[in-house]
């Protein structure tokens, strides 16, 4: 087990190397799509290889000149690795602008200093009711199909497409899988391990993580783990679009807490919700976009409360609080936390807010809150 | 700094904004005791409960006027008590601080303070303008209705972009007030919403004229106190008759002589791209006023209806999403996202003789700041005119660092006396 999860790790921690190899390796053209709702099923129909764009682990140098300290994480990493040529193996990159406005940063940026051979703008309505706001999005939809189309020269078919949401499904049901076994034996893997295995599936083709994937839990049902009773689970939520620093993750885990779910975008948001196999392709992938559940606070939805649903997953989870991590410079999750802190506060829950930042933030600060934290849970 | 003492002559007419916004504020504010239904709305949306006969508050017009009045940092430390981080969108902070303000009794400025609505418009021009009005749900349980106002990035997406907004408009947002406010729409009052909008916008272009102008005639901050007569005042008694008196006042300063900075016009002819700093209009006059620097136009005022003369009464709904979105006037293309922002600012630095460009760069609102430092490259290799970034807030004070914005601005002035 140690094997597959530490080929995981590799790919997550170096995406760029991995990318470079797996290009020349498949001789498929890589698209990047930006988090979190670029469906990437299209791009995998037709024929090139989709992948999630990330944070890097470097300090931002370059991207000083394009945008303000003031933007989120991962637009400044993804800016900066860009600029400085990291991403040379992306052919082509696909942004939904209408998720947040850094997203707006994308578009000119790389246009004019990275000149990707094939750049594509998706508007993607929020979930609002409607039958306008989903023939809208099928039609956005099928636009983006259409530049790939060009792009590529080829006709994506529907049997393609099927095929793809077929692949897509069955990596998400098997990341469920981890999951499930996780919640139950949740010292099998540590959290860190867990956020690369599904950073690594947004990396690497669906087709090879399913695989890994596949034997991973095989070997999880098998694996005989001590229960660490002493232990207080927690839940973290939050963390929109990005990695969390693996440290923060460790260092919760340090202080006597252990982590059996997450809410997490790099985590089960994920591979949330399979995608319909029956009927039209892209109005299956239209359903699953517009659906409000997990809540996702770029997506405009005022009649499902975030802090109703965490709470029902710590109470699934028998957790005993909440750890909220905020990406700084988030707009829609900052704008949401005032009112999933009240709920916290109206249901008696535990919970904690980290703000964290791209570059590396003061873990000594964050160490002492998490240690009141887990005293007030009763922890240890 | 200048050895010539620069002075701003002061416009009579622009102060007559002030009762104008006011009595509009108050009608609002008092409009529950007299038993009416009052909507919020964000994006330019309440033109719709306008035509209703419906009190309606326009979320950015709101800002501006708490912002003018001295009123945005009371209302933001209620919002920083009631749990916003500070990092939040400034006029979110302040909506939501305001409610807070309401539902807890808790005491800010009296001109502040709205009813809390019947109705939520959620005109999503930008991505964070849903998210006050989904809070106000959470928070009030006021019932929402929303409209996506995508900014198209490509030009060839308007068409289909423009197609959607029609449709929100027509199948959601109207059965939506009529069933609320519990009327028909009245689309006849629309339509004379439009007209009147058409005549107050047609004389504000006569206006804009005088910017041109070597020296300019008045200011770019002159402008943006009257931008509400075109927008949220539309159609409201007094709005001609503001641009009407300003044409005359403009007029007479051509006639005289008069330019905008005494003693002979400006030295620096600057664009301003961004958010106009409602909080702190004195501030930022007083710091370019003194080396002769005169900012004369910029991209947010030129969001409201630049071409008055293409609007169609008769048509009012199809002709109010027009001028946003159809391809000859696309508003939310060349005004909006950065591809079509260039080629705008290109034409207004040809067509008003610019000498530098600042970006006013909001630190809590991302909607105008859009790929700053990339288009100023463009446009300086473009024009040869040199831009820099100032940081800062529309309305909020901890956000605006005074020593930042000197040094960058006096970094500017003295590029462009290098280049000249």
């Amino acid at each position: 087990m140690e094997q597959i999860v530490s080929k995981f790790s590799e790919v997550a921690l170096d995406p760029c190397t991995y990318l470079t190899d797996i290009k020349e390796q498949k001789q498929k053209k890589i698209i990047g799509c930006f988090p979190m709702h670029v469906p990437e099923e299209i791009v995998h129909a037709a024929n090139l290889l989709p992948v999630v764009i990330w944070r890097g682990n470097e300090p931002v140098t370059w991207g000083h000149s394009h945008v303000p300290p003031y933007d989120c994480g991962i637009t400044r990493s993804f800016v900066d690795s860009a600029v400085k040529g990291d991403l040379h193996f992306m052919d082509g990159m696909v942004f939904h602008v209408r998720q947040c406005l850094q997203v707006g940063e994308f578009p000119y940026i790389m246009e004019k200093n990275v000149k990707p051979a094939y750049q594509k703008v998706l508007y993607l309505s929020p979930s609002y009711e409607g039958e306008v706001i989903k023939s809208f999005v099928i039609e956005d939809l099928e636009e983006f199909k259409k530049s790939l189309e060009n792009f590529t020269g080829s006709k994506i078919k529907d049997e393609s497409l099927n095929n793809s949401i077929d692949v897509y499904n069955k990596n998400r049901e098997l990341l469920g899988k981890v999951y499930e076994i996780r919640r139950k034996k949740p010292e099998i893997l540590k959290a860190k391990e867990m956020m690369q295995i599904v950073l690594a599936c947004m990396l690497m083709p669906k087709e090879d993580s399913n695989k890994l994937l596949e034997e991973l839990v095989l070997q999880m049902e098998a694996k005989t783990v001590a229960p660490q009773k002493d232990k207080v689970r927690v839940i973290p939520v939050g963390c929109l679009c990005q990695t969390l620093q693996y440290d923060i993750l460790d260092l919760i885990e340090s202080m006597g807490m252990i982590i059996p779910d997450d809410d997490f975008y790099v985590g089960s948001r994920y591979f949330a919700n399979k995608v319909s196999t029956s009927g039209n392709p892209l109005e299956a992938l239209a359903n699953r976009y517009l659906t409000k559940t997990p809540l996702c606070p770029t997506k405009g939805v005022w009649d499902v409360d975030w802090g109703e649903e965490i709470i029902q997953k710590m109470k699934d989870n028998n957790a005993k609080g909440i750890i909220s991590i905020i990406v700084k410079y988030c707009p829609p999750h900052t704008c949401y936390y005032p009112d999933f802190k009240s709920k916290m506060e109206e249901n008696g829950v535990a919970e904690i807010m980290i703000q964290m930042e791209h570059e590396m933030i003061s873990l000594e600060s964050i160490k002492t809150r998490l240690q009141t934290f887990v005293e007030l849970m009763g922890g240890v | 700094m200048s050895e010539i003492k620069y002075k701003v002559n002061r416009l009579k007419t622009t102060n007559e904004i002030r009762p104008l916004v006011d009595k509009h504020w108050a009608e609002l504010r008092t409009a529950k005791e007299r038993g009416e239904k009052v909507a919020w709305a964000s994006g330019p949306t309440f033109i719709f409960p306008y035509a209703m006969g419906v009190k309606c508050h326009f979320m950015a017009g709101y800002a501006a006027y708490c912002g003018g009045i001295g009123a945005a940092d009371e209302v933001l430390k209620v919002a920083g008590q009631t749990g916003d981080l500070p990092e939040t969108c400034s006029y979110h902070r302040l909506h939501m601080g305001m409610a807070e303000a309401v539902k807890r009794k808790i005491p800010v400025n009296d001109q502040a303070i709205l009813p809390i609505p019947d109705l939520m418009i959620s005109g999503r021009f930008c991505t964070e303008m849903s998210h006050y009005a989904e809070g106000l749900h959470r928070r009030m349980n006021v019932p929402v209705t929303a409209v996506e106002l995508p900014m198209a990035f490509e030009r060839e997406d308007l068409p289909r972009v423009k197609k959607f907004v029609l449709r929100q408009f027509k199948e959601n947002l109207i059965p939506t007030l009529e069933r609320v406010f519990e009327k028909k729409f009245d689309y006849d009052n629309l339509s004379e919403i439009i007209r009147n909008l058409k005549e107050a916008a047609l004389l504000r272009n006569q206006c804009w004229e005088f910017f041109k102008t070597k020296p300019a005639s008045w200011t770019l901050w002159d402008y943006g106190v009257s931008i509400a007569p075109v927008f949220y005042l539309m159609g409201k008694p007094g709005s001609t008759e503001y641009y009407q008196r300003l044409l005359k006042e403009l007029q007479e300063r051509r006639e005289k002589g008069i330019p905008a900075l005494a003693p002979d016009g400006e030295k620096y002819r600057i664009y301003w791209d961004g958010w106009i700093p409602w909080a702190f209009l004195g501030k930022f006059m007083r710091k370019f006023t003194p080396s002769g620097a005169l900012c004369i136009c910029g991209r947010y005022p030129w969001e409201f209806f630049p071409h008055p003369e293409r609007l169609n009464p008769e048509n009012p709904v199809e002709t109010f999403v027009d001028s946003f979105f159809d391809e000859d006037s696309p508003q939310c293309f060349s005004n909006k996202a950065p591809k079509g922002n260039v080629e705008f600012i290109s034409e207004l630095i040809e067509e008003y003789s610019i000498d530098g460009l600042v970006m006013f760069s909001s630190k809590s609102c991302r909607m105008w700041n859009l790929s700053h430092l990339d288009i100023i490259d463009t446009l300086n290799k473009r024009h040869g005119v040199p831009g820099v970034v100032i940081e800062s807030d529309m309305i909020d004070s901890d956000m605006v660092s005074d020593s930042q914005i000197d040094t960058r601005l006096q970094a500017l002035f003295e590029t462009i006396d290098g280049r000249r």
